[in-house]
């Protein structure tokens, strides 16, 4: 069996298809390196001057994202999310400025390893290892081969190493020079973590590219006809790697059983409406008979009423961005029906990026939130709700008329030097694993189910 | 004789189990994908025309809304990415479009919310069409010198030429016979959708788009009848083909926008806040001062007209700053396009969004609408307020209007993408030409 692997594996090195892959992987894998040490500093000194401006304030607090050195393992969308928020009382928390900025630019994903693995290396597999039995069928070698003492179990196990470890070699070889770059121009990435990190993410790539491997093994076991088998192969890779995958979005905004944005945006106004003016109207007959006598009992009513009513519009806000998110994660569920999202979620998880770090992030604001309030109340001795809206209007008290407006929150004046600052937990890889663990779960199953077919259906091929 | 070549050729295609299993996928994928994509548009319609009549708006705040665009059920480009809704009023003159809902984050919707891409027409032809025609075409001339009928068949009083003519018209007939089907279908599906009611000129749109998609398709057969006039063996010539595939439709186009990400300078956030300021500076005391005295309670129209004329000239000079750093993002654009000029899937790819009006293009010609909007009948209106309060109140809310790009202008814009893809056919064509003259077809 080792003859027929180290055989098959010299065959494969020499093949036209296993250099062009080596050339790819390392001109892409140099690109990855060079992008995201760029991405990386010019992020990182964003950040520096942001967090040296920082400065206590009792109305609100500016809060930027720390940037993730793992982003060229899986980018994840976090290129695209907001760096930093404006942070008020209550929790409402405001994006400081829309991503991507570089919207004009094609939407292609980000030259990340998940990338140039879940696609390049997916469809160069297909390519070592679609002619394996077909091309030995074609060429009448195959009963040759199995004319000698050789089980066809050892045969196919021995083709299927062959193509897995041709796959690896240039992986493996990108990654070292994409490392390499990183490490030269950012050694302080180059850690003991990021080193359990790429294994880890090595391991779940052969765990995926073993699954093409198992597939195109099964197709070229079926079929007489290598082309045909590739066809068949590239069909197949076009509905796991773009079809599935990129049709879960639509269909979950479809199927979602949650509100849309129109519907979302349709409701804010009669909210206003009869949250906030509705309480404020009620003032009226209140001071006409009388209940509510000077101004300070008015504005004191009208703030109240305010304050409940824009708490009401911050519910309904975050209610919507809970309801996006659900819709989000119905899509992810769709998505997970092919192997290349599970692989490209499970390295998200492995890279600290994507949505379970996103919703890490909003947990990390949550807490830094209650601490902010609870600092608030020490000094001012009262929270202030805002949000996006503010309102003003008048009443008539007396034949004089008042103005009233939604409260503000206001500045301490006093020694801040005590007031808290905020936090992210660093991104743990036994957190990741944990939230990648059902995908991986699902990529197993894939090779497991490939690998019986695969065997099932060669076991039973007409070798002549 | 290349009446009799093109006949045997086309039978030949039609029989073979690649044939059917290419045109069978690539049916089955234009009718997902415009089913799919027809009921999406449909939604996107219905949300706008409510919008239109549910959304409140009031002369101090207008909301503009943009309609979803036809022909992206053919091909998506940036239609559904980049909002929908631009917030008119006197302190902001919109650079960005964002959702319906002006949501907590302020962002506009994501691109995608499964972080994966769209499916569409333009898919189709570019990734699936474009294969289906190298495994036509892969062993045109080196299946037949391999089996040796090639030398039979030139032994003949058949002149080369007539022979490669044969097969090249043989084999685009059937691919771009897939591909006016694959159409076919697709504005079948669309035409029978209740929501779906196309223009003359969105009809001439789409036949653009499907004959700049059998431009496309032809540079692939020309290339793939090249390779296999080149090299001897077919399996070489599959393999050569899609490596080749994997680089133009893949690769070269990714490390273009790469490029451009990464080495273009834009300023930052930061700067641009400073450059508003900057800006602004001269007249900042001025508006605090008259803002001071309008919320104070002085409400006579000489310091509301001054505040307005303030807010509306902070407007005008961020916008500038704005259109700035929206002109350094169109050229952070062409230097990727610029990058990618001989990639026929990124040229393909542009005139296709040009034709479907879904490119950034069309983008900044809404913007561009919203910004004169803003700039005469808005204002207008805001002037008037401070002038004639009756008229004012009498005013109706003034209509938007964006008026829709000429086909013809389309065609001007896309003239270098299908000048490029033309000669590129042309090139190909003639290198095989001359190859296969030269072919020893022993």
């Amino acid at each position: 069996m080792r003859t027929i692997v180290f055989r098959e594996i010299r065959e494969h090195i020499q093949s036209l298809q296993f250099v062009v892959l080596l050339l790819f992987s390392v001109v892409l894998f140099s690109a990855n390196g060079i992008v995201f040490a760029r991405k990386f500093q010019a992020e990182s000194a964003a950040y520096a001057a942001t967090a040296a401006q920082f400065a206590p304030n009792t109305q609100y607090v500016f809060l930027t994202r720390q940037p993730n050195p793992l982003l060229f393992l899986a980018e994840g969308g976090d290129l695209d999310r907001p760096t930093s928020y404006y942070m008020m009382a209550k929790g409402y928390f405001s994006a400081s400025a829309p991503r991507p900025r570089d919207y004009k630019l094609p939407d292609i994903p980000k030259l990340d390893w998940s990338f140039l693995i879940k696609t390049i290396f997916s469809l160069y597999v297909v390519l070592l290892g679609y002619a394996a039995v077909s091309g030995e069928k074609e060429q009448g070698t195959l009963r040759l081969v199995l004319s000698n003492s050789m089980g066809r179990v050892r045969f196919l196990a021995a083709k299927y190493a062959a193509i897995l470890a041709s796959a690896m070699i240039p992986l493996v070889v990108g990654c070292v020079i994409s490392l390499g770059i990183l490490g030269v121009s950012l050694p302080q990435v180059l850690t003991r973590g990021l080193a359990s990190r790429v294994l880890a993410l090595l391991a779940l790539s052969a765990a995926y590219l073993s699954l093409f491997a198992f597939l195109s093994l099964l197709v070229s076991s079926a079929m007489r006809r290598s082309s045909l088998a590739l066809l068949t192969l590239l069909a197949a890779w076009v509905l796991f790697a773009v079809l599935i995958p990129d049709t879960s979005g639509i269909l979950a905004e479809k199927f979602a059983k949650v509100q849309s944005d129109y519907d979302a945006a349709k409701s804010v106004g009669p909210m206003i409406q009869k949250e906030i003016w509705g309480k404020i109207g009620a003032l009226r007959p209140r001071i006409d008979k009388g209940e509510l006598k000077t101004e300070e009992a008015i504005k004191a009513e009208a703030d109240r009423a305010f304050e409940e009513g824009q708490e009401k519009v911050r519910f309904f806000e975050r209610s919507y961005e809970d309801s996006v998110a659900a819709r989000a994660s119905l899509a992810r569920s769709l998505a997970r029906i092919s192997p290349v999202a599970l692989f490209q979620y499970a390295a998200e998880d492995l890279a600290g990026s994507g949505v379970d770090r996103e919703q890490a992030f909003r947990e990390d604001l949550r807490t830094y939130s209650r601490q902010f309030d609870a600092y608030v109340l020490k000094k001012m001795g009262k929270l202030v709700g805002q949000s996006n809206w503010s309102f003003s209007t008048s009443v008539e008290l007396n034949k004089k008329t008042v103005r009233i407006e939604s409260p503000h929150a206001e500045a301490y004046k006093g020694d801040m030097s005590d007031f808290p600052r905020f936090a992210e937990r660093p991104p743990r890889l036994a957190d990741g694993v944990k939230n990648a663990a059902a995908d991986i779960a699902g990529l197993l199953l894939w090779n497991i189910v490939l690998a019986l077919a695969a065997f099932a259906v060669f076991l039973r091929a007409d070798v002549r | 004789m290349i009446g009799v070549i093109y006949k045997r050729e086309i039978l030949d295609h039609l029989k073979s189990a690649k044939f059917l299993i290419g045109f069978g996928l690539t049916i089955a994928i234009t009718v997902a994908a415009t089913v799919i994509n027809v009921q999406d548009y449909g939604r996107r319609l219905q949300d706008y025309r409510a919008a239109q009549r549910d959304l409140p708006a009031n002369k101090f705040e207008i909301q503009i809304f943009r309609p979803p665009e036809l022909l992206s059920i053919l091909v998506q480009g940036k239609d559904r990415a980049l909002g929908t809704k631009a917030s008119v009023n006197y302190l902001h003159i919109p650079d960005r479009l964002t959702g319906y809902m002006l949501s907590g984050s302020g962002a506009p919707r994501p691109r995608s919310i499964s972080g994966f891409g769209s499916v569409d027409f333009a898919f189709l032809v570019r990734v699936v069409l474009s294969l289906l025609v190298i495994f036509l075409a892969f062993d045109a001339v080196a299946e037949e010198k391999q089996s040796g009928t090639l030398k039979l068949a030139l032994a003949n009083a058949l002149p080369r030429s007539s022979l490669l003519i044969g097969k090249a018209a043989a084999g685009l007939t059937v691919v771009l016979g897939s591909l006016v089907a694959a159409a076919a279908v697709a504005v079948l599906i669309m035409m029978v959708h209740p929501m779906v009611d196309p223009s003359g000129a969105d009809a001439a749109r789409i036949l653009s788009l499907v004959a700049a998609s059998a431009l496309y398709l032809t540079v692939f057969y020309t290339l793939s009848l090249l390779v296999s006039t080149a090299v001897k063996r077919p399996a070489i010539a599959l393999m050569v083909l899609l490596q080749l595939w994997i680089f133009l439709v893949v690769v070269y186009p990714h490390l273009g926008v790469s490029i451009a990400e990464n080495f273009y300078r834009l300023p930052t956030d930061r700067e641009m806040a400073e450059k508003k300021n900057a800006a602004f500076a001269p007249y900042a005391e001025e508006l605090k001062k008259v803002q001071a005295a309008y919320f104070g309670g002085d409400r006579a129209s000489g310091p509301g007209m001054r505040y307005l004329e303030l807010q509306s000239l902070r407007s005008r000079l961020e916008n500038d700053v704005d259109r700035e750093f929206s002109l350094r993002l169109s050229g952070q654009l062409g230097l990727a396009r610029w990058i990618s000029v001989l990639s026929p899937a990124a040229l393909f790819n542009r005139a296709a969004e040009r034709y479907a009006r879904t490119d950034i293009e069309e983008y900044d010609r809404f913007l561009a609408s919203v910004e004169r909007y803003w700039k005469t009948k808005y204002m207008d209106l805001q002037l008037l307020f401070y002038k004639d309060l009756p008229a004012y109140r009498k005013a109706p809310t003034p209509p938007f209007d964006h008026p829709a790009e000429r086909t013809a202008e389309a065609w001007i814009a896309t003239a270098p993408q299908i000048v490029v893809l033309a000669l590129l056919a042309l090139i190909f064509f003639a290198a095989a030409s001359t190859a296969f003259l030269r072919k020893d077809v022993r």
